[in-house]
């Protein structure tokens, strides 16, 4: 059964890395018991993010029929910026390109909370409409939501979670 | 997801083929277009199928596409309040490749989407769907829980992927680009060839010709630049019982090899897995390019309008044996349900059933 926009619901969890701890990284190795490679900055930030807001949960893995859904305004902004930089050089950029793309943070963080699932990524302004769009037509088994965003001329970093369920 | 009285009201097309959907038929039925070389660096080009030639800047082509795609689907009568979604893998990288480094990425990922927006006056909600290939059919998976939701009566998903060499020399780099052509399934295939297309669907609960039965979506990150096949065959069984259906009820596949050497034989064998006995299958990457972000709408759009003006895709080249499988060279006789299944870069699998209520 889907939940409808009228359906009331439940945070389970919400986790906010604010401030961002200076070990965040070796945090997230220590959790995933090993050390993410050829992901980018941003990529990281969200796997981070969503491990801690799934352990404040109390669930080691993502439930199956759970929606995952990110948004991000600046996305993998610094992969991109230096991909761009790379493609005037006429250089090869494998790696920054894979890490600028949204669809491979999906892939990574689904992996990270071993789960194979409905992961999408969606952007608004109005983060009511968001908000909206990822709860119509989940399951009972929730939504995991997070927002990421890589630091950006002075703009602090972000990776804020909530895991929400139907109540 | 399941879906109950989700319907096509309207769909366009700007692709290699033509700018609508009437003359990328005719260009079809004279056995389609050639890429054209684009140069991402020195020494190194890539074929890419382009739209054809325009004036005016990156932005100027991106307005006066979407403006005739969202024409062509009937856009206009009083649907600009209800959502649009934009579905993109590029967005607007094309249009930052002309600005000096410095005002590069100034934005935001939603300034493409405003720049959709703003060509046709949308007053509704707008989004950006970005999920690289599956995008196109993530947005309408997208739509339809908002229609189904009773929140709208009507939604517009708009596909887009304009050139920019970005993107053309980051699959470059990954070593999945073909050289020449694109030979989905087809015998020494040798990579993929991207392509320009643009494409509008749009979609209410009024009843029409074509319905979106279901769907399903299911990302697996354990191959994140290729087709995972427990992920492909857990995509088709969700679309499949999201649509109340089996595998015997489908009377056509609509594949997404792109001319992969590796994906295109596990997508192969993972429809096998999942069908006792295959039923007839099509591809339109040949023809179109492999679309990226908007290849869910745009191989949505060509194949239905194949179906209804009695055209078919057909291959000019030779399958590859070892894959058991064949491409269907005619529309099959019976024609109720189809699956459009589309796999993307990131580990994303996404699929659709779309019903011919007439038949």
């Amino acid at each position: 059964m889907n939940a409808g926009s009228s359906v009331a619901w439940r945070t389970v969890a919400h986790f906010s890395a604010d401030p961002l701890p200076a070990d965040w990284r070796d945090q997230l190795a220590h959790r995933l018991g090993r050390r993410p490679r050829r992901v980018g900055l941003w990529t990281e930030l969200a796997m981070y993010g969503a491990r801690c807001c799934l352990d404040a949960a109390g669930e080691d893995a993502l439930p199956t029929g759970a929606r995952l859904r990110v948004s991000s305004m600046r996305g993998a902004w610094g992969a991109t910026h230096a991909g761009l930089a790379q493609l005037d050089a006429g250089a090869l950029m494998p790696f920054t390109f894979m890490q600028g793309q949204p669809a491979l943070m999906l892939a990574e963080v689904g992996r990270c909370l071993e789960w194979q699932g409905d992961a999408g990524f969606a952007l608004c302004r109005d983060p009511q409409q968001l908000l909206q769009l990822s709860r119509i037509g989940a399951g009972s088994a929730g939504l995991l939501l997070g927002v990421v965003e890589e630091e950006r001329n002075g703009e602090k970093p972000r990776s804020e979670w909530w895991r929400l369920v139907p109540a | 997801m399941s879906i109950e009285g989700v319907y096509v009201a309207g769909m366009g097309l700007a692709c290699a083929l033509g700018n609508d959907l009437a003359s990328s038929l005719t260009a079809l039925a004279r056995g389609g277009v050639q890429p054209s070389p684009v140069a991402v660096s020195e020494g190194f080009r890539w074929p890419v199928f382009m739209l054809p030639t325009q004036d005016g800047s990156w932005a100027e082509r991106l307005a006066r596409t979407v403006r005739s795609v969202a024409a062509q689907a009937g856009e206009g009568a009083g649907g600009r309040s209800s959502p649009l979604f934009v579905a993109s893998s590029s967005l607007d990288i094309g249009n930052m490749e002309h600005e000096v480094q410095d005002l590069r990425l100034g934005g935001d990922l939603q300034d493409f989407a405003g720049l959709v927006a703003g060509a046709l006056g949308w007053q509704g909600p707008v989004f950006t769907i970005s999920t690289a290939c599956t995008s196109a059919l993530n947005a309408v998976l997208a739509a339809c829980d908002f229609i189904h939701s009773g929140e709208v009566d009507e939604a517009l998903v708009i596909g887009a992927e304009l050139g920019n060499r970005f993107t053309v020399a980051g699959f470059g780099a990954m070593q999945l680009l073909s050289p020449d052509s694109a030979r989905p399934f087809g015998a020494g295939r040798n990579g993929l060839v991207l392509g320009e297309a643009v494409a509008a669907l749009r979609l209410g609960s009024r009843a029409a010709r074509w319905r979106i039965a279901g769907g399903s979506n299911v990302v697996d990150g354990r191959n994140p630049s290729g087709t995972e096949a427990s992920a492909l065959i857990a995509m088709c069984h969700g679309a499949l019982s999201q649509s109340g259906l089996s595998p015997r009820d489908i009377d056509l596949v609509k594949v997404q090899a792109a001319g992969s050497p590796v994906n295109d034989a596990i997508e192969a064998q993972a429809l096998k897995q999942v069908f006792d006995t295959l039923p007839p299958l099509v591809s339109l990457k040949s023809l179109l390019g492999h679309t990226l972000g908007a290849s869910g709408a745009a191989e949505l759009a060509l194949l239905v309008a194949c179906i209804e003006a009695g055209a078919w895709p057909s291959t000019g080249y030779a399958i590859d044996g070892e894959l058991g499988i064949a491409l269907s060279s005619q529309a099959p006789a019976r024609l109720r349900n189809i699956l459009l299944n589309v796999v993307g870069f990131g580990g994303g699998h996404a699929s659709l059933v779309l019903e011919d209520c007439t038949a």
